[in-house]
């Protein structure tokens, strides 16, 4: 146990030292949204089994595929670490996984496998006992198949053609997730699949209902991954290597030609960004097609819109992920690169949303307007938004030459990289709104409308990113040669000097306000005056006639009135209050 | 030339704070024009921290750097185009080829199409990059990467260079050609500010030294003046080490 132990201390130990500042803030928010959530699916176990299968196999999901889709996982203590010690890879494999059941993910998940002593305490003494174990060996399971998930797709990741399968393989499973409602008709569903009860997710739950097998195929499982895990770790061993063909010499003349050709390059050569682009446009493509499952073309127009508006979501760390090479465009007097990244941007993204959207509306026969409305504004948006989000929000990345032999984790700060891709998706969606309205309206108005907020958009963000890289060049570059924020902004001291009461109303109120606004409010609204009903997590269209409206419009104002308690919380107190308080 | 004017690089009272630590303290220093100036000091002591406030990279909380005469962060342009830079282990354009990097740098400093390419030839001819031209930036060694930084670094024709620690894991046969180059162009009239902690390396090749520790200038000034009839090493190691706990100690379980 030694080997587990030392790694497990190394873990607190880098953790201390890594929550501070700005991080921790992030990490408080998590945990306490991942509270909630855990608590939620502690209840399910009160509710019914077959509640809690299905909420413990979104747990396992979520384990597995939120590490690929952004961050790469946790990689506090990194294999490459021990390689020169002589520990056998399943010690080694061993010690990574104790040291990686330190830290808030595992513990929160923990709090939601509590579910499994709660559905105990409903059936008997032994039942309840059996959960304990259970709990252990479970998480044991997510974690496992978290980091061998991880694993693979950085195999993948080292040839052309693995990135893009592994992009696609991503980008189809997590959008036939957001659209688990088709599948659920197709196949007669009603209520809860009976597959959840299959997934090794509810393995513990079987165990805890009296069928003790499922304990020792637990066990088994835990040990069959760790060797598993071990293989794939001797496999790690240095970074992807790209093909010696021969290079396109660069064409260009100019120095805006030249970061285009920089930025296309890249584009072409970064086998991270294809596998991207690949998730992108198979999330697009899946999300919008998977309706016709159940003989309904109404979203298939909107491939186009979605990739776009999953794209700048991965792309939202466009600077972080260069790293600290922005020290050569501060070095070149007057150059700027903003634009030449935005015109690469276009050209790579924009040509296969035009593509994807004219294909699939001419497939189903309109709406034009609509789509050709939404497809500039978004276009543009999403071209401005990305170089302003990235230069506004920079997430600290490790340099591309100091990256570990797991090519997904971009950064140390994978929190930070979620919540920026979340605010992108969010932003870009909005910069459509405009456009989307008036051609829903007016029809052909909002194609030109759609033009202008896109060309608005592209043009004024990405001037105020250039501003911002002008003023702030040295502060972003320290940013990411230090991998820390400095913790000066005023919003943040002010954050500092609340009592734990106050942080957490604004950590809840930011944390949490976006879903009963956003989800259960605005779009569940939406839903109930299209007179949709029954759509899966929006709760409101479950609900009768005037009751859903009703419902709806309350979600909103609990959105609203977390987000105004937050922001009342942090706001500005004249000096002699702040003294006294 | 008339854009020359005062010290190649005159800094006055630079300051730098991270958190409590004082990592450079008011620091003065003067590199007169075409003298070959040797920055030494110990880890941690400060160079690095000076030489990015020097050049722009790194705000400083007080003081100002000027190169000929042009403040670095009063007149960024005009200072910037006169400087060549080789920092110690930032990121490159990292999927493009060693010529590529050239190219789009040159371009991005709006210089003609046909000097980059002749320039970038050159260049990788002289550094020996040229045999590397399949090769990405991100697939090359630490010494290729000094390497091409420093070429990044020449390829406008600068009248001061700033080098960080440019022989780090450089082979020999290649140092010897950097070595050359660099004596050249102080020949020619250009300056050159060199840190290392390598204290024989800036013996043969620098004429003017500043010796840094704690964020302070403790020495500086001709070669000769500041090692008087020592080396430098006993010099430098008598200026900063004085009697530090660890010195001249070693280690129980390997001695004996």
């Amino acid at each position: 146990m030694a080997v587990e132990l030392t790694m497990a201390q190394m873990k607190l130990a880098v953790m201390r030292h890594a929550y501070r500042g700005q991080r921790a803030q992030t990490a408080g928010t998590g945990a306490t949204i991942g509270v909630v959530l855990a608590a939620g699916t502690a209840y399910l176990g009160y509710l019914s089994p077959d509640y809690l299968a299905a909420g413990l196999a979104v747990w396992l999901l979520g384990w597995m595929l939120g590490p690929v889709f952004m961050g790469g996982g946790d990689e506090t203590l990194r294999p490459e670490y021990f390689a020169m010690l002589g520990i056998s890879p399943r010690r080694l494999a061993a010690g990574l996984l104790t040291a990686s059941f330190v830290g808030v993910a595992p513990l929160v998940s923990l709090a939601a496998l509590a579910g499994l002593i709660v559905a105990g305490t409903r059936v008997g003494v032994v039942n309840t006992l059996v959960a304990v174990p259970a709990m252990l060996l479970q998480l044991a399971v997510f974690v496992l198949l978290s980091k061998i998930s991880v694993a693979v797709v950085g195999v993948a990741l080292r040839s052309r053609i693995g990135a893009i399968a592994a992009g696609v393989i991503n980008g189809v499973i997590l959008s036939s997730l957001g659209q688990i409602w088709v599948f659920m008709i197709a196949f007669g569903v009603s209520g809860t699949p009976a597959v959840v009860w299959y997934l090794p997710s509810a393995w513990g739950l079987l165990a805890v209902r009296g069928q003790w097998w499922a304990l020792a195929a637990l066990a088994a499982l835990v040990l069959l991954l760790l060797g598993l895990w071990a293989a794939l770790l001797g496999r790690r061993a240095g970074r992807p290597r790209v093909s010696g063909r021969g290079r396109r010499p660069i064409a260009a003349s100019t120095a805006a030609g030249a970061v285009v050709a920089k930025e296309l390059r890249t584009w072409s050569r970064d086998l991270v960004r294809n596998h991207q682009l690949a998730f992108s446009l198979a999330y697009g493509l899946w999300f919008a097609a998977s309706p016709l499952v159940i003989g309904w073309n109404g979203m298939l127009p909107y491939a186009g819109p979605i990739f776009i508006v999953m794209a700048a979501g991965m792309a939202s760390n466009l600077y972080g992920t260069d790293g600290t090479a922005l020290w050569l465009t501060m070095m070149s007097p007057g150059a700027t690169d903003v634009r030449g990244r935005q015109l690469a941007w276009v050209a790579t993204q924009g040509a296969i949303a035009i593509v994807l959207t004219v294909v699939c509306t001419a497939i189903v026969g309109g709406p034009w307007p609509l789509v050709l409305a939404l497809l500039p504004a978004l276009l543009g948006g999403a071209a401005g938004l990305v170089p302003l989000v990235s230069v506004y929000a920079l997430v600290p990345a490790t340099d591309p030459h100091r990256r570990s032999g797991n090519p997904l984790r971009t950064s140390e700060d994978e929190g930070g990289l979620t919540g920026l891709a979340y605010l992108m998706l969010a932003l870009v969606l909005v910069t459509g709104v405009p456009a989307g309205l008036a051609a829903h309206w007016l029809g052909w108005v909002g194609v030109p409308i759609g033009l202008a907020t896109g060309a608005l958009c592209y043009w004024l963000f990405g001037r105020l990113a250039e501003d911002r890289l002008r003023t702030h060049g040295p502060e972003l570059l320290d940013i990411m040669r230090t991998g820390r924020k400095p913790v000066t902004a005023t919003s943040m001291r002010r954050f500092e000097e609340l009592s734990a009461v106050q942080k957490n109303v604004a950590g809840v109120g930011f944390g949490l306000g976006a879903i009963p606004l956003f989800p259960q409010g605005i779009v569940a609204l939406g839903f109930v005056l299209a007179g949709r009903t029954d759509m899966s997590w929006f709760l409101a269209t479950y609900l009768p006639g005037p009751w859903n409206s009703v419902v709806a419009i309350a979600f909103i104002l609990l959105g609203i009135g977390l987000y105004g308690s937050a922001l009342w919380v942090l706001r500005k107190r004249p000096e002699p209050d702040r003294i006294s308080a | 030339m008339s854009q020359e004017t005062g010290p190649a690089l005159e800094i006055a009272g630079l300051t730098k704070r991270f958190g409590d630590k004082v990592a450079v303290d008011a620091i003065d220093l003067a590199v007169p024009k075409g003298s070959f100036f040797g920055l030494v000091g110990q880890n941690g002591a400060g160079k690095t921290t000076t030489l990015s406030m020097a050049v722009g990279l790194l705000r400083p909380d007080g003081g100002s750097a000027r190169i000929f005469g042009r403040d670095v962060w009063a007149e960024p342009a005009k200072a910037k185009a006169l400087v060549g830079v080789l920092p110690d282990g930032l990121a490159m354009p990292e999927r493009l080829t060693g010529r590529e990097v050239l190219t789009y740098l040159g371009l991005l400093r709006g210089m003609p199409r046909d000097v980059v390419d002749q320039r970038a030839e050159e260049l990788l001819a002289v550094l020996e990059l040229d045999s590397a031209e399949r090769t990405l930036v991100i697939e090359y060694s630490t010494g290729m990467r000094k390497k091409i930084g420093l070429a990044t670094a020449l390829l406008h024709a600068p009248r001061l260079l700033m080098l960080d620690e440019p022989f780090e894991a450089v082979d020999p046969v290649s140092a010897a050609t950097i070595k050359t180059i660099l004596r050249g162009f102080v020949a020619a009239g250009g300056s050159i500010v060199l840190s290392s902690h390598v204290m024989a390396l800036v013996e043969q090749l620098c004429d003017h030294v500043g010796v840094v520790d704690d964020g302070k200038v403790v020495a500086a000034g001709p070669l000769d003046a500041v090692r008087g009839a020592r080396t430098l090493e006993e010099t430098f190691v008598g200026l900063v080490g004085g009697e530090r706990a660890g010195m001249g100690k070693e280690l129980s379980w390997l001695s004996n």
